[in-house]
């Protein structure tokens, strides 16, 4: 069935446009399955073709004001990129490794150069992954672009980072603003450069739930703690286990009933508390986030705008870590049984051959199974909330829209930043 | 099949306005619009991927579009299109090739990991500076402590007089590149580690279960044919070599890591039987030369062997595997004019196994 266009709609400015993505996922799992098999046999290097097949089928499946996006990145140029970062990071690590091994003043340090060697070339490359993946993505003909510089961006990295770090985190969500201001102020559609207007106060509230959540009960449990004990910790507290192994302690038995022992277990059970729920924060906070960046976002007149619930994002870690349970709870009956079948059968039947064979086939198959699981609820369901929750307002303006004639950049953009696995290497999305 | 017009909408390229057309299928796709006419020849159409029934085709490398939602058109395009998923490599017979090269690739990568990668570091661990072995050595030396949950060292002193002047004796004109430094450490397990720069951990359960003063020197001559072999940074060169490769080049996806982990278990679990069977010649050589039993290695081994047996799984990664031809080995070397000499006498052999008297004894497990 063909429907006439809807001409008198489309000519006006200020109607909006919806974002849809097709929840159904029909043939996802195949691809998945594959993907994985795949890359499993080879070692790996079929990593690169399987992403390049989810990115194709994420962005076709987007549809954005009537039209589906376009993934034109090939698994070739992915691969390629990936061998001359292997050729870039062989002699840094190798010079990493001289240096620390030949300056004995500098070994002390190794581990903190490393690390900031390869969180600055990770940021550069992160940058330059994004690149890649605007100029392989097109809309009605149309192709995306990113220009900015990724040493820029990799210096405001490192540079918010450390300033995060003096701040005690108070100046992570001014960070994550800049950044953000400064990928999409350099994202190009055509000729057309985006605009983000994010602040950091925006989002300065719900990053201090984590604050109310984790930081002040256990700056309040230690600071009780500490008053409890006159600030001064007895050094005798945690004495040597009797008839344990070197270097295992157990507490003291001399402070039970003390104050020092209740408020040390109120200390010990506050951080027990406040982690879980510190982690149960995140998918609230980086879905308020997400809302505030695509509201932020515009075009000219053509701005986004998003009502995305943090729900939408509970929703798929709840479903995936359901069934990682329901997964662990069959693996632990299956095993058991195997263990008491062993018992009564005795090592000698062989039988624990098949019991290897079966762990063998239960870890492949887990593996299998969480990584289609992962694709279908995680990666799926969190793209299908950003997307559906989005709406293009004034999306007439986008019909001004010109090609641009600038040159596509390289495939070896981002081959950087899967050999060093850094922030979700190889992402399916933006 | 009468041809019925379609309704759809174009998009040149050149812009991301969105033309309403009406397309019909001829020959050719024609596109008719207000200011357009189009033919596109059928065999230069590719579609994109998209989720029926929306539909995308375009002429193959160039950026015009046409969009549509009809199920007819796309399944007659689907027919007459010779090349309409071809940029797609899943339609393709490439991914079978690609998955073939891959396979090679990758079993190239492993067989460097374990043939090349020992081989090169058996021409670099000569040229690696005495002091940056020694520095290397004291690193995994810690390691070793860690793991085995940092035995306390045994230092009686009378006994380690004893033990200085063996080894003294048994160094002398040795060839050793670096002076041994031997520490001896309490622990239930009968070995003794080389670690590089000429660092030999003797573990105090070996001294206990030796039965004469030669079978626990012939040990430690053997682990001198390991310093004098420089075997230790051979075994670390090529160990951190192979894994940094296989871990940089396989990536980092749940089946290969654990591939990874098992292949470097298996590549440092020891030294080469070339290797093993080289410092036994050298410790033929120490023994008869410094006046011992050369044949009291093979009856050291084969009794400890013995006891592992019990242990069937945790020998399948142990260093020595192949006992008895080592022990048939070193008897043949050391013929029979040795046999029951003694290295040291009774009262130092006494002083010598009471090494740990410093160390207070562990509590009963």
């Amino acid at each position: 069935m063909s429907q006439p266009p809807m001409t008198e709609t489309r000519s006006g400015m200020d109607r909006s446009g919806a974002i849809t993505f097709d929840r159904t996922l029909r043939g996802l799992t195949g691809v998945a399955v594959r993907g994985f098999l795949l890359s499993l046999v080879t070692f790996g290097i079929y990593r690169f073709w399987y992403v390049t097949e989810l990115r194709r089928y994420f962005w076709n499946r987007t549809v954005v004001d009537g039209s589906p996006a376009e993934y034109s990145g090939t698994g070739k140029e992915l691969f390629l990129g990936f061998l001359v970062a292997v050729a870039i990071l062989i002699p840094v690590y190798v010079l990493i490794f001289v240096a620390t091994i030949s300056a004995p003043w500098l070994a002390a340090f190794g581990s903190l150069l490393s690390f900031l060697i390869l969180f600055v070339l990770g940021q550069f490359a992160v940058y330059r992954g994004r690149r890649y993946r605007a100029s392989r993505t097109l809309w009605r003909g149309i192709r995306l672009g990113q220009d900015g510089s990724a040493i820029t961006y990799a210096l405001m990295a490192i540079g918010w980072s450390l300033l995060t770090l003096l701040t005690l985190g108070l100046a992570f969500p001014f960070m994550r603003a800049s950044l953000e201001r400064y990928r999409i102020n350099h994202t190009l559609i055509g000729s057309s450069r985006m605009e983000s207007t994010a602040r950091g106060r925006s989002l300065l509230l719900p990053w201090l739930a984590f604050y109310v959540v984790v930081f002040l009960p256990i700056v309040g449990a230690l600071l009780a703690f500490l008053v409890a004990t006159d600030f001064n910790i007895p050094d005798d507290l945690f004495v040597p286990k009797e008839g344990g192994k070197p270097g295992e302690t157990e507490f003291n038995s001399d402070y039970d009933g003390t104050p020092i022992a209740t408020f040390g277990a109120l200390l010990l059970s506050t951080l027990g508390i406040t982690f879980p729920l510190g982690l149960l924060l995140i998918p609230f906070y980086r879905a308020r986030e997400t809302r505030l960046f695509m509201n932020a976002a515009s075009l000219g007149s053509v701005h986004l705008s998003s009502t995305l619930k943090a729900r939408q994002f509970y929703w798929p870690y709840f479903v995936y870590l359901l069934s990682v349970i329901g997964f662990v709870l069959i693996l632990g009956l299956v095993i058991g049984g195997g263990g008491l079948l062993l018992q009564t059968q005795g090592m000698e039947s062989g039988f624990h051959w098949m019991l290897v064979l079966g762990m063998v086939f239960g870890y492949l198959g887990g593996a299998l199974f969480f990584a289609v699981l992962y694709v279908r609820v995680i990666t799926a369901r969190l793209w299908a909330a950003v997307a559906t929750t989005t709406v293009v307002e004034n999306a007439g303006g986008l019909d001004a829209v010109l090609a641009s004639s600038r040159r596509v950049g390289s495939g070896l953009n981002e081959g950087l930043a899967d050999a060093l696995d850094v922030g979700g290497a190889l992402e399916v999305g933006f | 099949m009468p041809a019925h017009a379609v309704y759809g909408t174009y998009s040149d390229g050149l812009s991301a306005r969105a033309h309403p057309v009406t397309l019909v299928l001829e020959d050719s796709l024609e596109i008719t619009g207000q200011d357009l006419r189009l033919a596109w020849t059928l065999a230069d159409l590719a579609a994109g991927d998209t989720a029926a029934p929306l539909m995308r085709v375009g002429p193959a490398g160039r950026a015009e579009r046409v969009e549509f939602t009809d199920e007819a058109l796309a399944a007659a395009l689907k027919d007459r299109c010779p090349d309409l998923y071809r940029s797609d490599p899943s339609a393709s017979g490439g991914r079978l090739r690609l998955v073939l090269w891959s396979i090679a690739a990758g079993i190239s990568v492993i067989g460097l990991a374990i043939y090349g990668v020992p081989a090169i570091a058996v021409r670099l661990a000569p040229v690696v500076p005495a002091a940056i072995e020694a520095r290397l050595g004291g690193a995994v030396d810690g390691q070793i402590g860690k793991i085995l949950g940092d035995p306390p060292v045994c230092n009686d002193a009378p006994a380690r007089a004893v033990l200085d002047r063996l080894i003294e004796r048994m160094t002398a004109n040795g060839g050793l590149p670096v002076d041994p430094a031997i520490t001896v450490r309490r622990h239930a397990i009968a070995n003794a580690l080389t670690l590089p720069g000429g660092r030999v951990v003797v573990l105090s359960d070996l001294i206990d279960q030796s039965r004469t003063p030669d079978e626990f020197a012939g040990v430690l001559a053997h682990e001198f044919g390991h310093v004098a072999a420089r075997d230790p940074m051979r075994a670390l060169l090529a160990a951190s070599g192979s894994s940094f490769l296989l871990s940089l080049v396989l990536g980092d996806l749940t089946g290969s890591t654990i591939l990874v982990a098992v292949g470097q278990a298996a590549i440092s679990a020891g030294y080469s039987r070339e290797a093993e069977n080289a410092a036994d010649t050298y410790s033929v050589e120490v023994m008869s030369r410094s006046g011992g039993d050369a044949t009291a290695l093979a009856t050291i081994l084969e009794r400890i062997a013995k006891d592992d047996e019990k242990a069937e799984f945790a020998s399948l990664l142990r260093s020595h595997p192949f006992t008895k031809e080592r022990a048939n080995r070193i008897r043949a070397m050391a013929g029979t004019e040795t046999v029951g000499r003694r290295i040291l006498d009774e009262t130092e052999w006494a002083t010598l196994k009471g090494i740990c008297r410093n160390v207070p004894a562990k509590t009963a497990k």
